[in-house]
């Protein structure tokens, strides 16, 4: 198949070809923006060093790389010229929608906003699940996208009426000087920037640029390296040291966790998982359980039976967790938002769409218990 | 003793004689475990092959590796009239280092002289870009033969072999009755190695996940995967020049002059001979060798174990053109 502009578009509802699809463009839209085209633009990455023989070491995620001239990095979008190693996407969106902020899922943070959501091609794991991959696993030279520079991206976000912005798709990670720049641009001019990831990054690189965030979500996949090397070819390691760090830079966070039936869905890793984190994050960070539907290499499992998520979820409250939600089961009651003080249901929710939303000031309306998370 | 020129050495490399093993052309593709032919190509660094030098180079290194009296028997041994043939070419390290033109478009002849339709004889690497920046123009309606870039078509949905999970060029999957692979001879910075195996990173989608570990056992992986596995007839190695450091990219510094085409129908044969002219060189030089050196090769013993070819250099047999 030749990937096309149907790439662009596959994750959302968007249909026409060209500029962005109908989400942006509203009636005070300017121009579309422009295709990227076939040249890749290369821009001097931020995160690396310069060894012996031209060759690079990537320093933005745990995989580190070394990277021989001529050669890419694991995520696909990082190259070698030189000696100098590139990012090609930076200001190359390839998907680009606006979606509300449930989407992501976050659910503590401006509930029933929309978010202008993007990405670029390139992810610096490969899970065996990814609902994403057909921009996440392929190179940028390999789907279509736009010239979308961190101006303009933000300046479409304000047309379309959105608050937030949102990194998210593929792989944030692997385009993290555009997540920065984006970040800059969003907070000049008043919009919230999110990014929703899996984590899996150097420390160095997350703190320069997560106090930029107003929230980031993070895709814990599993509680078991074994599960880690396996199905994502990554480490989990790291992943929760980000959840540190992020918890320690104060900028909010939310986890999900899907669960993939017979590898990583047993009580006995949610309990050690929810235990983690109510130890080393706290009661209040919200945990997700979302529901796996096979695709891309694990086609042959079936999705998550609502009664492993359901004893997830009960997992997760028991071992002392205040916010524990269940995703991908459109209707369930673990979508809602409940005030762990007096039980009182905050905000109710099906699917991505808010259907009532009780909190004054952030606190229960009831109780007046204060729920954390970012209301304005 | 008297010192073995470059040229003789790869010649001699795995244990010259060929004992057995020659027969006649069979009516299924020839496979001659651990045989790799050579023959001599007079051209040094920066001079072309004269279209003769280069027909011979091919015919004879092909002759040999199938054990046929000459390049043409050895094409119909190898080669129906009913087949598309893809020839994957490696051209990412631009003009100086990718396989020759003219020794392609020999093979081409010798292909087309086997009763192939040059329109179905494809000459093909990952872009068109690629292709053309190594010299090749590209012909994507078949005169005198294909030659087209995959360009992003590929197969709609991934296969898995091994550890590899990847969408396929559909030239390979799909169109191609026949592959070979006609790559140069030359160090990787990280396998080790890149001559015949590695080449089939250019056909899948996301060659940049698999470069961990030494590329093992990924290149093995994509190698073993049906479509190349049971299409594969033959594996072509550009020796005229080699490059025995700082691989994949061109590196003048490392290059020299062996003056060789390779042929072999066992692939995993061809790189382990690949294997010993690098190292041989970087003896040569001083150089330590590619384990001392932090990228051990490990694949070749991966893919002979998944029994794609010999792997032990007692079993390697070079045969002289």
């Amino acid at each position: 198949m030749k990937i096309d502009r149907r790439q662009l578009v596959v994750l959302g509802a968007a249909g026409a070809a060209g500029a962005l699809g109908p989400p942006l463009r509203g009636a005070a839209a300017p121009a579309s923006p422009k295709a990227a085209g076939d040249k890749l633009t290369a821009r001097e990455a931020s995160w690396y060093k310069k060894l012996e023989e031209g060759r690079v070491e990537c320093q933005l995620c745990p995989q580190k790389c070394t990277v021989a001239d001529m050669e890419r990095g694991m995520c696909g979008n990082r190259e070698n010229r030189g000696g100098t190693y590139y990012t090609l996407v930076w200001g190359r969106a390839c998907a680009v929608h606006v979606d509300p902020i449930e989407k992501k899922p976050f659910f503590h943070v401006m509930p029933g906003e929309q978010a202008l959501s993007f990405s670029t091609a390139g992810c610096n794991v490969e899970c065996k699940f990814c609902q994403n991959w057909e921009i996440s696993q392929f190179r940028p030279e390999q789907v279509e996208a736009y010239d979308l520079p961190p101006r303009d991206l933000v300046a479409a976000a304000k047309r379309t009426g959105a608050r937030l912005t949102a990194a998210t798709y593929g792989e944030p990670v692997v385009f993290w000087e555009y997540v920065r720049d984006v970040a800059a641009a969003a907070n000049a001019a008043g919009l919230k920037p999110t990014v929703v990831s899996n984590g899996f990054i150097q420390e160095e690189a997350l703190r320069e640029v997560a106090p930029s965030l107003a929230a980031i979500k993070v895709d814990l996949k599993g509680f078991r390296e074994k599960y880690y090397e396996e199905q994502i070819r990554g480490k989990l390691e790291p992943v929760l040291k980000t959840l540190q760090v992020v918890q320690e830079l104060g900028v909010w966070l939310e986890i999900v966790v899907l669960l993939v039936p017979t590898l990583n869905d047993s009580a006995e890793e949610i309990r050690d998982l929810s235990q983690w984190v109510r130890k080393n994050l706290g009661p209040d960070v919200p945990v997700h359980f979302t529901r796996f539907h096979p695709t891309y290499r694990l086609t042959d499992l079936p999705p998550t039976p609502i009664a492993t998520l359901e004893r997830s979820w009960d997992i997760g409250r028991q071992a002392g967790l205040n916010y524990v939600y269940l995703g991908n089961v459109p209707g369930h009651p673990g979508e809602n938002t409940v005030c762990p003080g007096c039980g009182e249901i905050l905000i109710r929710r099906v699917g991505f769409r808010v259907i009532a939303n009780t909190l004054v000031d952030g606190a229960c309306p009831k109780c007046q218990r204060k729920i954390p998370g970012v209301w304005k | 003793m008297r010192r073995l020129t470059r040229r003789e050495l790869a010649l001699m490399l795995g244990a010259g004689a060929l004992a057995g093993t020659r027969r006649a052309g069979a009516s299924t593709p020839v496979v001659l475990p651990g045989v790799v032919g050579v023959a001599e190509a007079e051209a040094r660094h920066g001079q072309p092959l004269s279209r003769e030098q280069a027909g011979r180079a091919v015919a004879g290194a092909v002759a040999a590796a199938v054990g046929a009296e000459s390049g043409a028997e050895a094409a119909k041994s190898l080669f129906a009239p009913s087949d598309t043939v893809g020839i994957k070419v490696n051209c990412l390290a631009g003009k100086a280092l990718s396989p020759r033109v003219e020794l392609v478009e020999a093979l081409v002849d010798l292909i087309a002289g086997a009763g192939v339709d040059r329109r179905k004889i494809i000459v093909f690497d990952r872009s068109s870009r690629e292709l053309e920046k190594a010299g090749f123009t590209i012909h994507p309606h078949g005169s005198p033969y294909r030659c087209v870039g995959t360009d992003n078509d590929y197969d709609r949905l991934p296969s898995s072999s091994g550890a590899i999970g990847s969408c396929f060029a559909r030239i390979v999957s799909t169109e191609c009755t026949a592959l070979v692979s006609f790559g140069v001879v030359k160090d990787h910075d990280l396998a080790g190695v890149s001559a015949g195996m590695k080449n089939w990173y250019g056909v899948i989608h996301n060659p940049n996940k698999y470069h961990q570990n030494g590329c093992d056992p990924y290149i093995a992986d994509v190698a073993r995967h049906p479509f190349i596995r049971d299409k594969l007839r033959l594996t072509v190695l550009d020796g005229v020049v080699a490059q025995c450091h700082g691989g994949p990219a061109y590196r003048p510094g490392a290059t020299f002059d062996l003056g060789v085409v390779a042929a072999s129908t066992d692939p995993v044969a061809a790189d382990l001979w690949a294997w010993q002219v690098i190292e041989a060189e970087r003896k040569r030089r001083g150089m330590p060798t590619l384990e001392e050196a932090g990228r051990p090769v490990r694949f070749v013993a991966t893919a002979a174990a998944e029994g794609l070819g010999v792997g032990d250099p007692d079993r390697l047999k070079v045969v002289s053109a």
